[in-house]
């Protein structure tokens, strides 16, 4: 147990970086992006320092102005939140520079204003990774969703609505969980997370068991859980490609992790075997999510909202995987939210290039492309394998611990649900290569001048991230043991 | 080079050569075939060599979870079926170099590229050491395959892909499922000859797992009721149709049936459970469905996926005998199909390349203008029917002396019949080719007419085969050696 800065500077330095832009982007047009990316950088780089000294040396803490709890809020950078952390750096740095000639060709006169709204993001996803504390969770939740909504209104026609449907929802959620952690203030009389662990178990049962319910509803919004997903696919399908590509990867991702941390640090395992009706909700929600979303994305016709519907679809095995409560199950649930966050992120970097290159967003147009970009095919293709969960690729590994678990607990609707979920999976994936390789095409007439400059480095940062998923998923061995079964909670079957 | 490596390569030569392929320049993706094919079916040798001395082979090449290795290890009935593969594929590169001129075929680079994947992933599938590795390349041997069904790109042909697709991806769900439930109860996954399921499951267990590991590799072995995607299949180019979809896709699910009896369950714990009796019913069912089925076609290729339909059932059912014979019968029948089939599927490519016909009827005739291809598909389909000095004939005796000893004489009867049967679908086609009088009218008259010998020298090779596998299954290619072995292995008893 160190002391040290690391936690706080983590998401003190993109959110510097996203006052710096929008103080001194105006000025000059190239300024923007040249201060969020050493922004941005500079935080990966401490992100995968993080990671690598909790590895060895074990958790880094951090008292706000020396106060300590439970005066004073609390930033613990233990083993899963550095894990969180170095994946929201390292996805967010790739993420925006392969964006970077897509915001500048989308939205040239408000790039500050952008950038800005992206490094807020990442910071409120960063201070979500690293908080010991309730209420500054929720803080940077809002903080991130706020950027969210902003990110998502700069798109095309619709993208308003979109926002605005997608910020009402977001605030009910946001709301419900800020109401779930009013009931564990009164309960517990706190708001440090390991200083309500401790006092749980003596409170009273139903300022409990409401406070459980909130907070799961209320996170289940803002990851997109089934049947809670409703703001996603218009939002991520609206909203500006670079806005996609930088929130689609993360911010569902960092919900369910936030649900992670509380249900399994805060309440823990004790309390969740002896009230098994919350995770069974859960994990209904996931099961669903998995076969609803597949079977959505299996019949959509927008590249853009097939990947949306299948992030639905991903996030159900994470909250499967969180719900079943084992060890087998959380490691499958890390590592699906490493797996869908990495895929997502090449996914739609490549569909970034295609948009900025070609203004291709219809799976209609993608005959025939093979020709002019087949780099972003290859990513695409490789991306649909790992959803798909073919091994060595990552997605195999998550469903393997996740079916594991549930065959362990003997819920076979849950593992009828995930073979369900992986054939809608092999639908939507098999149609994109299919549109990609085997369909006989017209020449066509290109909607947009052809070969922009910009789609190149978009190009190059999708294969980066393609494979960076490849290497992720070689290593499993090595990740699982040293890095994913250190970050699981104590005490679990 | 010592074996461990042998075995790396075995697996890693045809995908090395299909990822170079596929970045080399489009020349060099057919070219590459070659020396890769070649350098194969060596080190397939070289394995079976060590392992009919004695050896048992194993390597870990790498560790996928804790736990859990990608291993790869030489048995008997693996090197018989990694010999089968790789040996097949040299041949069959020649012949694909015929047919993509003679048939003026597209997209070259990327048919050659996923040809020598397939092979790369069968030969994992033959080399497997566990469970999981199995799995890893069944799958990889259903993404590779599919790009060659759908090749021709026509809706057919995207049809066919779609429907091999859906049958084996909802397979692959199904093992998938099954080696989850096998490490879950058992925490090994390791192949034991014998099997390493007895006393670990309940009854009612075992039945589940059975039912999803046979849905598993069912599919790839068409058997009744799960056979339908394989004559869809047919609209892939004839190399694959010859290669793939008589030997090494369709044997991977034959294959991995005899794993999945004899190394994962292992005889003693299915004896007299109602499951066996239930995959040996449903054999019987597809040998005989199947041939109807074979009899009704006028497809020359379909009619022969029919009969591929019925002799995959064959090997599946020497399997679920559950006697020694009747194993090494079905690891026989395994490679004599193979051969007998392969030759078959050249000679309708070779037909349909010179003559342009693809239908039994349109074949009144021919026999005269291409009378190297009609004799070589003459002694295959005596070779398959199991006339006695041809390969099918020593396959099939072991698994009707495996009918006998097992005491269930039924299935003797149901072995014979099917023999009469394959008689009934293969025996007019060589009547009508050679007897019957030619078909005048049309583009009919075009000299000789045999295919170009790149077609017609492979179809002499594994013609040569199949009369020499008949007549000296003992000497060659230690492949008698293996079957008795595999049989011994798994009861303990030499056949």
């Amino acid at each position: 147990m160190t002391s040290s800065n690391l936690p706080v500077l983590l998401f003190l330095v993109p959110f510097v970086g996203a006052l710096a832009c929008a103080a001194l982007g105006w000025q000059w047009r190239r300024l923007p992006a040249l201060i969020a990316l050493t922004f941005m950088a500079i935080t990966a780089g401490l992100a995968v320092t993080g990671l690598a000294i909790v590895a060895t040396r074990g958790p880094l803490r951090t008292y706000m102005g020396g106060w300590q709890p439970p005066l004073g809020i609390e930033w613990v950078l233990d083993p899963l939140g550095s894990i969180m952390a170095a994946l929201v750096g390292v996805l967010g740095l790739l993420t925006l520079a392969g964006c970077a000639p897509s915001i500048q060709q989308e939205m040239p006169r408000r790039q500050s204003l952008f950038y800005a709204c992206a490094l807020l993001l990442v910071s409120g996803l960063m201070g979500m990774a690293l908080t010991g504390d309730l209420f500054n969770l929720f803080v940077h939740l809002e903080l991130a969703s706020l950027s969210a909504y902003a990110l998502v209104a700069a798109g095309r026609r619709g993208a308003p609505r979109a926002a605005i449907s997608y910020l009402f929802i977001g605030s009910i959620g946001a709301s419900l969980y800020l109401l779930g952690i009013g009931f564990l203030y009164a309960a517990t009389g706190t708001l440090n997370m390991a200083d309500v662990a401790a006092r749980l178990s003596a409170s009273e049962a139903n300022l409990q068991l409401t406070g459980i319910v909130l907070v799961i509803s209320g996170l289940g919004v803002k990851m997109g859980l089934f049947p809670l997903h409703v703001w996603l696919p218009d939002a991520y399908t609206l909203g500006p490609a670079p806005s996609t590509t930088l929130m689609a990867p993360l911010a569902t991702k960092l919900s369910a992790y936030a649900l992670l941390r509380i249900l399994y640090w805060v309440y823990q395992v004790d309390y969740l075997q002896h009230h098994a009706a919350a995770l069974q909700v859960l994990c209904w929600g996931g099961a669903l999510a998995m076969v609803f979303g597949g079977v959505k994305a299996a019949v959509q016709q927008d590249l853009w909202r097939l990947l949306a519907y299948s992030t639905v679809s991903q996030v159900g095995l994470v909250a499967l995987g969180i719900g079943l409560a084992t060890s087998q199950s959380l490691t499958g649930a890390i590592l699906q939210i490493l797996n869908d966050a990495v895929t997502k992120a090449a996914m739609l970097t490549a569909a970034a290039a295609l948009l900025s290159g070609l203004g291709i967003r219809s799976l209609q147009q993608l005959p025939g492309l093979v020709r002019s970009h087949a780099l972003c095919g290859a990513v695409l293709v490789v991306g649909g394998m790992s959803l798909l969960g073919i091994p060595p690729l990552p997605g195999f590994y998550a469903k393997w611990y996740i079916l594991l678990a549930a065959i362990d607990a003997r819920q076979w609707a849950f593992v009828a649900a995930i073979l369900l979920g992986t054939l809608a999976t092999a639908l939507y994936v098999f149609r994109i290569v299919e549109m990609l390789y085997f369909t006989t095409h017209e020449p066509r007439p290109a909607t947009r001048a052809t070969g922009s400059p910009g789609a190149l480095t978009t190009t190059v940062h999708a294969v980066a991230l393609a494979l960076a998923l490849a290497a992720i998923g070689l290593l499993n061995g090595p990740m699982v043991t040293s890095l994913i079964i250190p970050a699981l909670p104590r005490g679990l079957p | 080079m010592d074996l461990p490596t042998l075995l790396i390569l075995a697996v890693a030569l045809p995908l090395v050569a299909a990822v170079a392929g596929l970045l080399a320049p489009r020349r060099l993706a057919e070219v590459l075939c070659y020396p890769a094919s070649l350098a194969t079916v060596v080190v397939a040798v070289l394995i079976a060599l060590a392992v009919s001395q004695g050896q048992a082979p194993r390597v870990n090449v790498w560790t996928l979870t804790p736990g859990l290795d990608l291993a790869l290890a030489g048995d008997a009935l693996g090197v018989t079926f990694a010999l089968l593969a790789s040996g097949l594929w040299v041949v069959a590169t020649v012949y694909s170099s015929g047919y993509v001129r003679a048939e003026n075929l597209h997209h070259r680079p990327r048919f050659f590229m996923f040809f020598a994947a397939s092979i790369g992933a069968a030969m994992g599938v033959a080399l497997a050491a566990n469970l999981l590795t199995f799995l890893l390349f069944y799958e990889l041997l259903t993404l590779t395959t599919w790009p060659l069904v759908a090749h021709k790109q026509t809706p057919e042909a995207i049809a066919g892909g779609r429907r091999y697709l859906v049958f084996a991806l909802s397979a692959g769900v199904a093992l998938t499922a099954a080696v989850v439930a096998t490490w879950q109860i058992t925490g090994t996954l390791d192949f034991v000859p014998g099997g390493f399921l007895a006393g670990r499951v309940s009854p009612a267990g075992m039945a589940a797992l059975f039912a999803l590991f046979l849905l598993g590799c069912g599919v790839k072995a068409a058997v009744f009721p799960l056979h339908s995607w394989l004559p869809a299949a047919m609209v892939a180019p004839t190399p694959v149709s010859a290669l793939l979809h008589a030997v090494a896709v369709v044997k991977a699910g034959v294959f991995g049936c005899i794993r999945i009896v004899a190394f994962v369950f292992g005889p003693d714990a299915l004896r007299d459970t109602w499951a066996i009796h239930v995959l040996a019913a449903a054999c019987a069912v597809t040998i005989v469905f199947g041939s109807l089925m074979a009899i009704r076609q006028d497809h020359l290729k379909r009619r022969l996926a029919y009969s591929t339909v019925v002799q995959l059932s064959y090997v599946v059912l020497g399997a679920a005998l559950l006697a020694p014979y009747a194993l090494a019968g079905a690891v026989l029948h395994m490679v004599n199909h193979g051969l007998a089939k392969i030759t078959l599927f050249f000679c309708a490519g070779a037909i349909h390349a010179a003559q342009h016909v693809e239908n039994v009827s349109q074949l009144k005739g021919l026999g005269r203008r291409m009378p190297w291809t009609f004799a070589a598909f003459t002694v295959a389909s005596l070779g398959l029917i199991g006339l006695p000095g041809l390969c099918g004939f020593v396959g099939k005796f072991y698994l009707a002396r495996g009918a006998v000893e097992s005491n269930q004489l039924g299935y003797l009867a149901l072995l014979l019949s099917g023999s009469i049967l394959s008689a009934a679908y293969l025996l007019p086609i060589i009547r009508d080719a050679c007897f019957g009088r030619a078909d005048t009218t049309g583009d009919a008259a075009h000299g000789h007419g045999e295919a170009t010998p790149t077609m017609v020298v492979p179809i002499l090779m594994t013609t040569a085969l199949v009369v020499v596998f008949g007549i000296v299954p003992a000497a060659l290619a230690f492949q008698y050696a293996l079957a008795s072995k595999v049989a011994a292995q798994v009861f303990g008893v030499i056949p």
